[in-house]
């Protein structure tokens, strides 16, 4: 009896903790998406006012879109930069984790050091990778220029402006994978290695059979996760190259950037951030599906 | 006056310090009228990009501050982010700021937005400004971007921006037989005949291409507009524009440092300064820097000189940088005192005499004995080329007109983009070049230009 | 010899990893006319010049408005977000998972998203170049990471902890504060520590909603990237300040880093 009132009085108390964060949540980030999704149905620019009300043409900007070659390139720019950051993010990043483990133990108070370039600032990493990658200023280049190597300029040289933005970004985020897989190994049972071990499986046989299958659930939520931040990607971008040479290094996020806020075209941007916007959604949605699939398993 | 001084019972202190502020009101260009602090305890707001001549500014403000009781803060963002700024905070009616910087690349487009105070109500108003500031006094060419079609100004120049060529390594030049480049076809043979000797590059730039390219466009006969400022269907793929990104993206791949596309003017400046690369096409400021700057390793062996011709003629690129007062700025005579003051013809002479900053806009000043006599370095009268080049396109036709189209901006981002893919090998000229003007008329459409 | 190898592989790979952070590190005490020469000196005397100039140069106020803008935002965000989530952790109706994606989804969209109508709505409400108006922005993402980190603290506790005190007459209030947040206190700091290095790190919302009063840290070291000059020894002073912080910071969060990067949805 006195049960069924706790429950009420604590569904109660939920409501009452609850409301103020759902309201101010719907107050910041609900209204503006709403507000964003209007405005990229009109052709808003700051220089033509009375362009935030025009709905005259609705889907103008969306079928514009489709039509706009920089866009595509963008969108492309993009599913490029996504699938080798995250790659090389995923594989470096566990061979770290698998290297540190097994030093079994030797080295786990180092492994918080791993941390810190995920930490940073990105705006910082930016500018360390601008100091690297300035063939005048960098300590790389001139290294090279001793010994009688010229290396080309990786952030203005159409085929490796991509790689250039690439590593840095690997840099910057394989410690996530490496964190994430460290954490999953050191919960793997030794027995089921000790087992196979005495079964004759060698080491690679070992990592085959019994690791990559164990941290397989960690390593698909990590790499949904670092799809998502790949899409976000600016301060690298913004600093090492601005989108170029050309549009070889432009994603849509840095896109919009520029259609928003160095062209002032706004209802454009709205139109093209909606787009990146329900990407994100998509992609979440999996997210969430996986580590909560994986949650219940543990 | 007079009057006033006569009536009252007067203590020789008090008639001191009358004539000490009419004085010092005098020498700071302002009506000579006994006004003691007629801003007292005003706060100025303002913002600029980093430049030398803010800097040099800055410490003659205290004394305008003395006289006129108001304090200037003058805010300074590097330039790109205070473009940015600027054009976010202008489009959005802001009044943060009482005056500001007009960057030549927007000053089309506050204009026709109708972002910019009219400054014809400041400089006509003989309360405000006496008849020696003489509006007229400041360079046309200069002036060219703060104008309205209808001869309204908006904004007054504080920097003339007069391209010239700067040749760093006259000795290399002279030990290879070459002479100064007076064609486009001499610039290339010159370029070409430096570029690796003694690790020297034969030329050097920046990755502003749409400031560069417009002067090889117009010299093989083209524009980037058909008729600006009325006609604004772009004319990027015509012949003469693909010759002319051709011609410069082939200066910047063979001749230039590695790395060029990614340069800022500075990093050009260096190399120039630092004898690493022979010429540098820019603005006076950045190449007479060869002449005058401590840093110089290049002094004894440098010439500063006009851009070579194209076939088809002259068209050094001439721009300058404004300061203007926003339309919702809070203290608009307060912020012109300011302007007047900072750009008065007795506040410019102190500023040559004193720092050597020699890219003003005055003509008084430009053509005095005293501007000569400072700008004349090794020989070579930089104030006649500068003024020359400022002058020019008032002078014929004016190809600058390009520059008061509203939707410049976005031409500008095109003609980067498309010189970059050429330098960097993506695609050549004539294909990139299509490709620009593809992305120039979808812009201009998508921004409401009938095109 | 390969044992040997293996041995060190894991500092030796550290040092190689950490060696541009370092790089930029010991480039903010070195001499100007040090900075770009080549071979590098290692050793030198160390100088302060660079941080002497960033004081002169406006600097300490971007790093005042960092501080303000990060220590209130997280401070409202756990106001608000600690008792949602133990709602959230108690509340066993049907949304629990519709909910929880929006939630998610704050934390994932790109800024840009955003940005626009923000900026739109502080025009109009004056609130751009202010501090207030980067507080209420940095709430879209430092709420929603609250919410979803401390979550699963709560979920932890025990619900008959809770009624044992009830038994003895407690209102509910009551044993939220003086039962259930005791216990999850540890949750609460790490999770506090990471709000404030999420909204210090941000770079994109205070590039576009702020001019020069409200200028945070990150913004103001990409202004000293000036027109005359890039000021190498300035810059790394500044970066390296930037840093701090954080990095200080999230040595001490270090157990709960994975946990909150991925908005809670793996454990560390």
């Amino acid at each position: 009896m006195a049960l069924a009132s706790y429950e009420s009085q604590r569904r109660r108390f939920a409501r009452q903790a609850f409301a103020p964060s759902l309201l101010f949540l719907i107050l910041v980030a609900g209204l503006p998406t709403l507000f964003l999704i209007i405005t990229s149905l009109t052709p808003a620019a700051l220089v033509n006012p009375g362009s935030l009300t025009d709905f005259s043409e609705p889907f103008r900007n969306y079928i514009l879109l489709l039509r706009d070659k920089r866009f595509v390139g963008s969108l492309w720019v993009q599913a490029k930069l996504s699938f080798y950051t995250v790659t090389m993010q995923v594989l470096i990043g566990t061979s770290m984790a698998l290297l540190v483990h097994a030093g079994q133990g030797r080295w786990q108070s180092l492994r918080h050091l791993f941390v810190i370039p995920m930490v940073l600032p990105p705006i910082v990493v930016a500018v360390i990778w601008k100091l690297i990658y300035t063939p005048d200023i960098s300590p790389i280049y001139r290294a090279a220029k001793a010994i009688g190597i010229v290396l080309p300029s990786l952030t203005t040289h159409v085929d490796f402006a991509l790689w250039a933005i690439v590593i840095a970004d690997t840099w910057e985020w394989a410690p996530f994978t490496f964190l994430m897989v460290l954490a999953a190994l050191q919960t793997l049972p030794s027995e089921y290695v000790e087992a196979a071990r005495m079964d004759g499986a060698d080491t690679i046989g070992v990592f085959l059979h019994i690791v990559l299958p164990y941290i397989a659930p960690v390593l698909l939520v990590c790499t949904l996760f670092r799809v998502i931040d790949s899409i976000k990607a600016f301060p690298l971008i913004f600093l090492l190259t601005g989108g170029g040479p050309g549009s070889v290094t432009e994603v849509t996020n840095y896109y919009a950037y520029l259609v928003a806020f160095n062209f002032g075209e706004l209802g454009y941007s709205s139109a093209i951030t909606v787009v990146l916007l329900s990407l994100t959604v998509v992609i979440s949605w999996a997210a969430m599906r996986a580590s909560r699939s994986n949650q219940s398993i543990e | 006056m007079t009057s006033k001084l006569a009536a009252k019972p007067l203590s020789r202190r008090t008639l001191l310090k009358q004539a000490a502020g009419v004085t010092a009101g005098a020498t700071l260009g302002m009506p000579a009228i006994a006004q003691s602090k007629p801003f007292a305890g005003l706060k100025l707001r303002g913002a600029a990009y980093q430049h030398g001549f803010f800097n040099h500014l800055k410490k003659y403000i205290p004394e305008f501050e003395a006289a006129t009781g108001m304090t200037v803060d003058l805010q300074l963002s590097a330039f790109p982010v205070y473009n940015q700024q600027a054009d976010l905070e202008l489009s959005s009616g802001g009044s943060a700021w009482d005056f500001c910087n007009v960057t030549f690349i927007l000053a089309a487009r506050w204009i026709s937005a109708g972002l910019l105070s009219n400054l014809d109500d400041f400089s006509g108003d003989r309360k405000l400004t006496p008849a020696s500031w003489n509006p007229d006094d400041f360079v046309k060419g200069a002036q060219v971007p703060y104008v309205d079609k209808d001869g309204k100004t908006y904004g007054y120049s504080w920097e003339g921006g007069a391209m010239l060529m700067g040749i760093s390594r006259m000795d290399l030049m002279k030990k290879r037989g070459l002479s100064v480049p007076r064609t486009f076809d001499d610039l290339m043979k010159v370029a070409d005949g430096i570029h690796g000797q003694q690790d020297v590059t034969g030329f050097v730039s920046s990755n502003l291409h749409h400031w560069f390219v417009p002067p090889y466009i117009h010299g093989f006969g083209g524009d980037i507009f058909a008729n600006p400022p009325g006609d604004i269907r772009p004319t990027l793929d015509s012949a003469a524009a693909v010759q002319a990104v051709d011609y410069y993206g082939r200066l910047l791949s063979k001749y230039s440092p590695q790395g060029v596309l990614g340069y800022t003017e500075d990093q050009a400046r260096a190399a120039l300064l630092g004898g690493r690369s022979n010429i540098f096409i820019h603005s006076s400021s950045w190449v007479t820097a060869m002449l005058t700057s401590p840093d110089s390793k290049v002094k004894e062996t440098a010439l500063v000189t006009r851009m070579p011709l194209g076939p088809k003629g002259d068209f050094p690129a001439a721009n300058s940088q404004g300061l203007g007062i926003p339309k919702n700025a809070k203290n608009k005579e307060a912020a012109w005192a300011f302007i007047q003051w900072a750009l008065s013809p007795e506040l410019t002479a102190r500023i040559v005499k004193d720092t050597g900053h020699a890219s003003i806009c005055r003509r008084s000043i430009i053509e005095s004995a005293e501007y000569k006599r400072l700008n004349t370095i090794n020989g070579q009268d930089i104030g006649k080329l500068y003024l020359d080049v400022l002058q020019q396109p008032a002078v014929g036709r004016n190809y600058m007109a390009y520059r008061t189209v509203k939707e410049f901006p976005l031409m500008g981002d095109v003609v980067n983009k498309a010189v970059e893919r050429v330098v960097s090998g993506q695609m050549p000229a004539a294909e990139s070049m299509r490709v620009a003007q593809e992305a120039a008329l979808s812009s201009l459409r998508r921004s409401g230009a009938k095109v | 010899m390969k044992k040997y190898i293996l041995h060190w592989a894991v500092p030796l790979l550290l040092i190689l990893m950490l060696m541009p952070f370092l790089w930029l590190l010991q480039m903010s005490f070195k001499p100007t006319p040090l900075i770009l020469e080549f071979p590098p000196q290692l050793f030198f005397t160390p100088t302060l010049e660079h941080y002497v100039g960033l004081w002169k140069d406006g600097f300490p106020e971007s790093f005042v408005n960092s501080l303000i803008t990060s220590t209130i935002s997280t401070a409202l965000a756990l106001l608000m977000g600690v008792p949602a989530a133990y709602a959230l952790s108690r509340w066993s109706g049907p949304g629990k998972f519709g909910l929880g994606l929006g939630i998610l989804l704050t934390r994932m969209a790109p800024p840009i998203a955003f940005t626009i109508p923000f900026f739109l709505a502080y025009r109009w409400l004056g609130l751009l170049d202010t501090r207030t108006g980067l507080i209420l922005i940095y709430m879209t993402f430092n709420l929603p990471l609250v919410i979803w980190m401390m979550q699963p603290f709560f979920d932890a506790v025990p619900a008959s902890l809770e009624e044992a005190a009830l038994m003895d007459g407690a209102g509910f209030p009551t044993v939220f504060a003086e039962i259930v947040m005791p216990v999850a206190s540890a949750g609460i700091a790490a999770t506090a520590i990471l709000c404030f290095l999420y909204a210090w790190n941000d770079f994109f919302f205070a590039l576009i909603l702020t001019r020069t009063d409200a200028r945070t840290a990150p913004v103001a070291v990409v202004n000293f990237m000036n027109y005359e000059g890039w000021e190498w020894g300035k810059i790394a002073a500044g970066g390296s300040l930037v840093m701090a912080p954080v990095l200080v910071f999230s040595l001490l969060v270090r157990r709960y880093l994975v946990s909150g990067l991925t908005a809670g949805a793996v454990k560390g």
